[in-house]
């Protein structure tokens, strides 16, 4: 496949690049990522993978845009209230690039459909807004050995890691372990949160991804970042896989068929 | 391809009328598809693409200049001889 002319001009500023140039422009072009949550994580990532050039993008949401949405779902205006995520997130990004495949998934991820959803992706981003779905993705991506990055965000904070199956690297049950185990956190809607907090870890999920399938640079792997963006702290914490993970240990197993994630009675 | 350019195994490409970044990225993109040690003769008519294309190709280990002179005795054109990296 030979890049088009539009396609040259399109993404010259990338294609320029070391580390990219016409072949990387080609990799970005043939993959697949699935972004799951079309909400504050999920829009600066399709964004910018969509401008990217990332080939083929499954979007996952299964929401509607509500007003309260606004200040930091980037990807959704006014006049979508009321509309489905994955119709206004779609629009957007097919006049952003008409390149790309931009496949519309309207589906709650359950333990049910998850494996059909994320298969086949060279990379999944996790833009959930809950910790129960947190987990189905990072088993379930573990289990297919597909690449992920998971973030979470809350008022001034955010938080993200990158999984790297294949590798082994550390995934999120290694650090949080039993859902039930996990302290019930609060969602956005309850603590709150500055808009451009989600986007800059979005931004940063976008990135794992583009680097995974370029094959360059460092990964947020084995290790977590924290971000606090009213004190301006970045802090990387080395964590470590557990051997007795249930997701990826010596003794794993087949956690989507038979965990119960009680992804169903998440308040959103 | 003439019996000259398969033995020097010498390629071209034609970047008249294109500018900075356009210039370097034509050339990369030609860069790319060829086997080390294989010739390019670029011809352009951007002035400043003398320097920043045999800037970036040694930047980026793509090729290294091995002649910049006048295309065809016109004093606005030029061939620009590169070896692929």
């Amino acid at each position: 496949m030979d890049l088009t002319e539009e396609q040259i001009h399109r993404y010259s500023r990338q294609i320029v690049l070391k580390e990219v140039g016409g072949i990387g422009q080609k990799k970005l072009l043939n993959s697949t990522v699935t972004v799951i949550g079309l909400g504050a994580l999920g829009s600066p990532v399709a964004y910018y993978l969509t401008a990217a050039g990332i080939g083929n993008i499954r979007i996952v949401d299964f929401d509607t845009v509500e007003i309260s949405n606004l200040h930091r779902q980037i990807l959704h205006f006014t006049d979508d209230i009321n509309k489905k995520k994955t119709k206004s997130a779609s629009r957007k990004l097919q006049l952003l690039n008409p390149d790309c495949n931009i496949e519309i998934i309207e589906e709650m991820i359950l333990p049910d459909n998850v494996k059909e959803i994320v298969k086949d992706s060279d990379f999944v981003i996790e833009g959930s807004d809950n910790f129960p779905t947190k987990m189905l993705i990072n088993d379930a991506c573990v289990s297919l050995k597909i690449p992920f990055s998971i973030a979470g965000v809350l008022r001034f904070h955010g938080q993200i890691m990158t999984v790297v199956p294949e590798k082994k690297t550390t995934c999120y049950r290694c650090l949080f372990g039993d859902v039930g185990d996990s302290p019930s956190g609060m969602s956005c809607s309850q603590a709150g949160v500055i808009g451009l907090v989600p986007g800059i870890l979005g931004c940063m999920e976008a990135n794992e991804a583009i680097k995974t399938i370029l094959g360059i640079g460092e990964l947020l792997t084995n290790k977590i970042l924290f971000v606090d963006l009213k004190t301006n702290n970045f802090t990387f914490i080395d964590v470590y896989r557990a051997e007795d993970c249930l997701a990826c240990g010596e003794n794993a197993i087949d956690l989507v068929k038979t965990y119960d994630y009680g992804v169903e009675n998440v308040c959103h | 391809m003439s019996l000259e350019n398969d033995v020097l195994d010498v390629k071209k490409l034609d970047i008249r009328g294109k500018v900075c970044p356009m210039t370097f990225i034509y050339t990369k993109l030609r860069l790319e598809e060829m086997k080390k040690d294989e010739i390019l003769e670029v011809t352009l008519d951007f002035p400043a693409a003398l320097e920043s294309i045999p800037d970036s190709c040694k930047r980026q280990d793509l090729a290294e200049t091995i002649e910049i002179k006048e295309f065809d005795g016109n004093k606005n054109t030029w061939l620009l001889i590169l070896r692929k990296i």
